[in-house]
């Protein structure tokens, strides 16, 4: 499915880490990694050096991997230039870090993360640093909403991330609590929860299998964001799949918005997928 | 892989930082991309949110709406009185809003006390120059420097060590401090002995870490995060009180819109008919209900405290009460925590290998006896104390120590003996140095290659071997800790390093001692056994939790076999409990465990307190309430999951006792099962006063039927109404809720998830058999002074007229004389009242005094009959009014005896 993957890389700690999700999933997938940075117009030299050491040091790390590495550097606006890369190289996805902005401003309006994942070609994963200390994680969270769309490429990507670390998912869904008026809201345990569970997650799961991956899950009702962080500190994952919200400005104001809220608490690294293979 | 698998290089390399830390350049960059390394509160509703909601819920949008027609009938048609009305309704939602909210109040500590932990300055390496920073500055790849009590800023992976010993307390509960190395550690990231985690603090020695994760992202920060983020979800009583208030908010609303509709079809105008249905709307919304519940649980919780449970959130009373599952600590809540040798065993039985026994527990040992008090551990206190009693003090040189951790299960001291007279042998053979090594029996005994026979080394066997294992089980099987001892002369010839032999570090690193040298060949001495003696109240509550249907859980740090003995002594178990350790159960999936769970007998040994969390939420996913002890810090998200989480008041952190909705003042077990009473009771008791509530709701209600339907004018009054709900039946009602426990009430399961307070059987007694008798005195005690005054079927006297006030007034006093006989009816719902004792609850006598005094205000001062619409009313109308009260609490007695309408 990835052919060709780019992985954006600047001054930061957090895109060199963010680079070695793109190399292992080059690696496990046989494809070709770009090493992309730009070089915006008030850049010091000191930072655009910086920058550039980090993509030697990714580039000589990588290149032990023995995948096919080129590394690109532009000047000018990063998301333009990433376009057009993308659009000239034909990307399959792009990986970037997201920024402290992403984290502080609400809905990451106008940051360069949100501008990437709306006008990208391609797939898009933004990864969130948050723990240097765990390079190879061990428990991939993957918390599902119950309509999920193209499945597939989120299978796709999932397994093959948990297969270049020898990783474990766990499946989590956190569905609405089921009420009614006279008697509230009503507990259904584990196994009821798991009878209820959404035609899209068990088709996910039905994927899953195929690609031989170790998995358990289950379904906690409640507020989802707040389930997914709890969740991921009281298990001790180590990485957090999820895919990028779908919830409107208004909507998010007035329900919450569960990305915004996990982007802003996660315990792990986490990757905020944005699918967008067709074929 | 993680950090912990990497060599010093590769920490180096990966973080890409060096020796000589960060530059301040990067280390601003980094600040700017990780953020502040500080523990952050979970987002969470504000209090001002919180208190709105209490405004918007069903039952307040209902009274809402009526107040807002009130007083659009008020500008209508002004002068009926509806402005009264609205102001009274929307006093009755603030009142309601106040009540529920001081119920769910309660303020969030736990995470300040957190913060306490964490140092405010730290030394770092920046530009390879030392420095002192904020903590708060600390970022990743940031070098920090680590000296004898230093706290530990954020989660950092160990390059460089000397001696370096942590107390990770707060995050393992362990209090022994832990020695730390730098070099790559294949196990567990969270047992590695090269991380240093923050909120931890350095004991002795020094080092030089590199920090990984920062803030929320700590280990610290998980416990702080789930400790502010977890929540119990409503109690029990809460929900139960929403479904209540929905159940009568729809009745009151159909039966105002109903006989509207009935009013309209049988020719009433608009407004008396609207003047109607608001009415009977209010008669049916038993307006004090939530006041009462809060005033009663507040009651429930005074009395918690003077049995040594303080309650920290009201609902909290209740939801004891509903406990299916406790989840119980055995050291200090089970036990005494007062640990005693109490057998010591040596294998030729010898009284001399017995001494060399005790002598090697002296001096394998940190405790101390100071001023004389024993200070320490108390496994090492117990150790140190039979030791002295036994064979006296000893004043031994030493030397090294090889410290306890949690791996090796075991510690050494070497000792320098010629200075010291101390002798292992003989005077002859006597050794320049001795090693000294205690720990569990499968670290010490493979350890071991000869034994003491009458004082003499002697080779050890398979069949010596296997008889010391039959003893350990043995002793493990009588509730004993069990722990082994071993000595080794040391050749005179041996170098000791350097750092080993100085006087001012007698604690040395194991690995440049080479803990092969001590800790091999050695000489096997025997095994003690401790006890920790179970509190004596605890078999007595723990069959009462039996007798109760509650499950107890043991979840303790001991063996298994300990902790099974110590079960079955206290009549936890019976014959074969499952018993889970530790490490089979990190193993264990959610479904194993919840299957493992659902046994009727469980205990879980050698378990540390970071598992609890996961116990408590199966336990909860399947259902159970649940309440959980807990006294560390790591205990703080455990104790806020649980329904209800219990900290330990004297062995305690102040983090545990925040993050508690209950606190044990005297550390003991028997007080939760007391509590536990105490909460059954109260839940009983708002029963009782639901019932008394409930019934006066029909003589409020019957008025207005028949004001409708018979074409009378109002018997009673809304504003009298809201003077029964809000005034008179408020002490009586409270009363109620203080009511003793019934006999028995510790011998009936925990009420069922299904069981509703507001349950058909109560509503069926409160409106269809006490509620009735009191409608039929209000009524007659109306139509009495009617009748008696002259009025003729079918007139309608205008509302300030005296005889119609007269009227209204031997209604409302009707009520209250009824309700003085329901509340001796309602003090039980089965038993007769003369048998539990008619003036056993004293505060009912001060509640009717309290009532009739404000009635007697309301009938007979002009403040009461201004503002209550009435007008003062002769004896005979109170006289006639007896025989209804005397009635109404005989009917139920024989009711009780019949055993009829009994919720």
């Amino acid at each position: 499915m990835y052919k060709k993957i780019l992985t954006a890389v600047n001054e930061h700690l957090n895109s060199e880490v963010t680079a070695k999700y793109a190399v292992n999933l080059a690696r496990i997938t046989g494809a070709k990694l770009y090493l992309c940075f730009v070089a915006e117009q008030e850049m010091t030299a000191a930072t655009i050096s910086r920058a550039e050491e980090a993509i030697k040091r990714i580039f000589l790390e990588a290149g032990k991997t023995g995948i096919e590495i080129e590394a690109l550097t532009e000047t000018g606006d990063p998301v333009r230039k990433i376009g057009e890369i993308v659009r000239r190289e034909e990307i399959d996805i792009v990986f970037a870090s997201t920024r402290r902005e992403d984290i502080e401003r609400r809905f990451f309006a106008g940051t360069v993360a949100r501008r990437l994942s709306i006008n990208l070609p391609c797939s898009v994963a933004l990864v969130r640093i948050a723990h240097t200390g765990r390079m190879r994680p061990k428990e991939i969270l993957i918390p599902l909403k119950a309509r999920i769309d193209h499945i597939e490429e989120r299978v796709y990507f999932t397994a093959k991330i948990a297969q270049a670390f020898g990783s474990e998912v766990f499946i989590f869904h956190s569905p609405e609590a089921v009420s009614k008026f006279f008697h509230g809201e009503i507990h259904l345990t584990p196994i009821e929860w798991e009878e209820k569970l959404p035609k899209d997650i068990t088709d996910f799961v039905g994927h899953l299998r195929r690609y031989d991956i170790a998995h358990a899950g289950r379904s906690v009702p409640g507020s989802i964001g707040r389930m997914i962080t709890i969740e991921a500190f009281s298990k001790r994952h180590d990485l957090i799949i999820m895919g990028a919200s779908q919830r409107s400005m208004l909507s998010s104001i007035l329900r919450g918005n569960p990305v915004e809220e996990v982007l802003r608490n996660t315990p792990c690294d986490l990757i905020i997928l944005k699918p967008r293979y067709e074929g | 892989m993680k950090i912990h698998n990497l060599t010093r290089e590769e920490v180096l390399h990966t973080l890409v930082t060096s020796e000589n830390g960060l530059s301040e350049e990067e280390a601003e960059r980094r600040l700017s991309e990780f953020g502040f390394n500080e523990i952050k509160e979970a987002k969470k509703k504000p209090l001002y949110l919180r208190f709105f909601k209490q405004f918007t819920h069903f039952l307040a949008i209902l009274l809402w709406i009526a107040t807002v027609m009130s007083f659009l009938s008020e500008y209508l048609h002004p002068g009926e009185g509806m402005l009264t009305l609205g102001i009274a309704i929307a006093a009755v939602i603030f009142i309601n809003a106040i009540f529920t909210f001081i119920q769910e109040y309660r303020a969030e500590k736990a995470l300040e006390e957190l913060k306490k932990l964490l140092p405010f300055y730290v030394k770092v390496l920046r530009d390879g120059k030392e420095k002192e920073i904020y903590a708060r500055d600390v970022v990743h790849g940031d070098v920090i420097l680590l000296s004898e009590g230093d706290k530990v800023p954020a989660d950092a992976r160990l390059i460089e060590t000397s001696g370096l010993r942590v107390n990770n307390a707060p995050l393992t509960g362990e209090s022994e401090p832990m020695l730390r190395r730098h070099e790559a550690y294949e196990g567990e990231f969270i047992e590695s002995p090269n991380i240093v985690f923050a909120g931890t603090a350095v004991v002795s020695g020094s080092g030089r870490a590199v920090s990984f994760a920062t803030g929320m992202q700590t280990e610290f920060g998980r416990i702080a995060h789930l400790t502010g983020a977890v929540e119990a979800g409503l109690s029990p009583l809460q929900k139960e009180i929403v479904k209540a208030t929905r159940v009568i908010a729809v009745i009151a609303a159909m039966a105002g819109v109903f006989f509207f509709l009935i009013g309209f079809l049988i020719g009433r105008s608009f407004w008396s008919n609207f003047i109607f249905a608001i009415g009977i709307t209010v008669a049916l919304i038993p307006e004090g209900m939530l006041p009462t519940v809060t005033l009663a649980l507040a009651m429930g919780s005074q009395r918690m405290a003077k049995r040594k449970a303080l309650i920290k959130t009201l609902t909290s009373v209740e939801t004891l009460g509903s406990v299916t599952v406790i989840c119980t600590d055995k050291t200090g809540t089970i036990t005494q925590n007062k640990m005693a040798v109490t057998k010591v065993w040596a294998v030729d039985g010898a009284e001399k290998t017995r001494e060399s026994l005790l002598r090697t527990a002296y001096l394998c040992n940190n405790a101390r006896f100071i001023e004389g008090q024993y200070r320490g551990d108390p496994t090492e206190v117990a150790l140190l104390r039979a030791a002295r009693e036994t064979t006296g003090d000893f004043k031994g040189e030493r030397i090294a120590e090889i410290p306890f951790d949690s791996d090796r299960k075991m510690m050494t001291t070497v000792y320098k003996m010629q200075d010291t007279g101390f002798m292992i042998q003989d005077e002859k053979n006597r050794a320049s140095f001795v090693s000294f090594t205690k720990g569990a029996m499968e670290s010490v005994l493979p350890l071991c290659s000869h034994l003491l026979i009458d004082g003499k080394e002697a080779p050890m066997d398979e069949t010596i071997r296997k008889r010391i294992s039959d003893e350990y089980h043995s002793m493990m099987d009588k509730g004993l800790r069990v722990l082994a001892f071993a000595y080794k002369e040391i050749e005179e010839s041996y170098k000791f390093p350097p750092s080993a032999g100085s006087p001012e570090a007698k604690e040395v690193k194991s690995e440049k001692l080479g803990n092969s040298e001590f800790e091999s060949d050695l000489t096997f001495a025997g095994l003690a056994g401790l006890e920790d003696p179970p509190r004596p109240e605890v078999p007595e509550a723990i069959r009462k939790c039996h007798e109760a249907g509650i499950k107890v859980i043991m979840i303790t740090g001991d063996a298994s076999r300990t902790a099974a003995a110590i079960a079955k002594e206290i009549g936890l178990v019976k014959a074969n409990p499952v018993v889970i350790e530790g490490n089979e159960f990190i193993r264990m999936n959610d479904k194993e465990l919840r299957e493992k769970l659902s046994e009727k007998e469980v205990i879980f040994a050698r378990m540390t307190p970071k598992h609890k969390m996961r116990v408590v939420s199966i336990l909860k996913e399947e259902g159970e309430v649940v309440a959980v002890t807990g006294d560390g810090v790591n205990d703080a998200p455990a104790l806020k999951k649980a329904d209800i989480g219990i900290a330990m008041g004297i062995s305690g952190t102040d983090v545990a006792k925040e993050a508690s909705d209950m606190v044990l003042l005297d550390d003991n077990f028997a007080t939760i099962v007391n509590a536990v009473e105490e909460g059954r009771t109260v839940y009983e008791n708002i029963k009782k006063f639901l019932t008394y509530i409930f019934a006066s709701n029909i003589p409020e209600a019957v008025p207005y039927l028949a004001f409708i339907l018979l074409k009378i004018p109002l018997p009673l009054t809304i504003i009298q109404i809201l003077a029964v709900d809000l005034g008179t039946d408020m002490l009586p009602a409270l009363a109620l809720g203080a009511e003793k426990p019934m006999p028995g009430i510790m011998k009936q399961p925990p009420r069922k998830l299904q069981e509703r307070l507001l349950n058909f059987s109560l509503m069926r007694r409160a409106y269809l058999f006490l509620g009735p008798i009191e409608a039929a005195a209000c009524m007659f005690g109306f139509f009495y002074v009617m009748f008696n005054g002259g009025w003729r079927w079918g007139e309608m006297p205008s509302p300030d007229n005296i005889l119609y006030m007269q009227a209204t007034t031997a209604c409302l006093t009707a009520i209250i004389i009824t309700q003085i006989a329901n509340v001796f009816a309602c003090r039980s719902s089965r038993e007769s009242v003369f048998s539990i004792g008619f003036f056993s609850n004293r505060l009912i006598f001060l509640g009717i005094a309290v009532e009739l005094l404000l009635q007697l205000f309301i009938v007979y001062h002009p403040w009461g009959n201004k503002i209550f619409g009435t007008y003062p009313i002769s004896l005979s109308a109170w006289l006639v009014l007896i025989p209804f009260a005397v009635f109404l609490l005989f009917a139920d007695e024989a009711r009780k005896r019949i055993r009829i309408f009994s919720p």
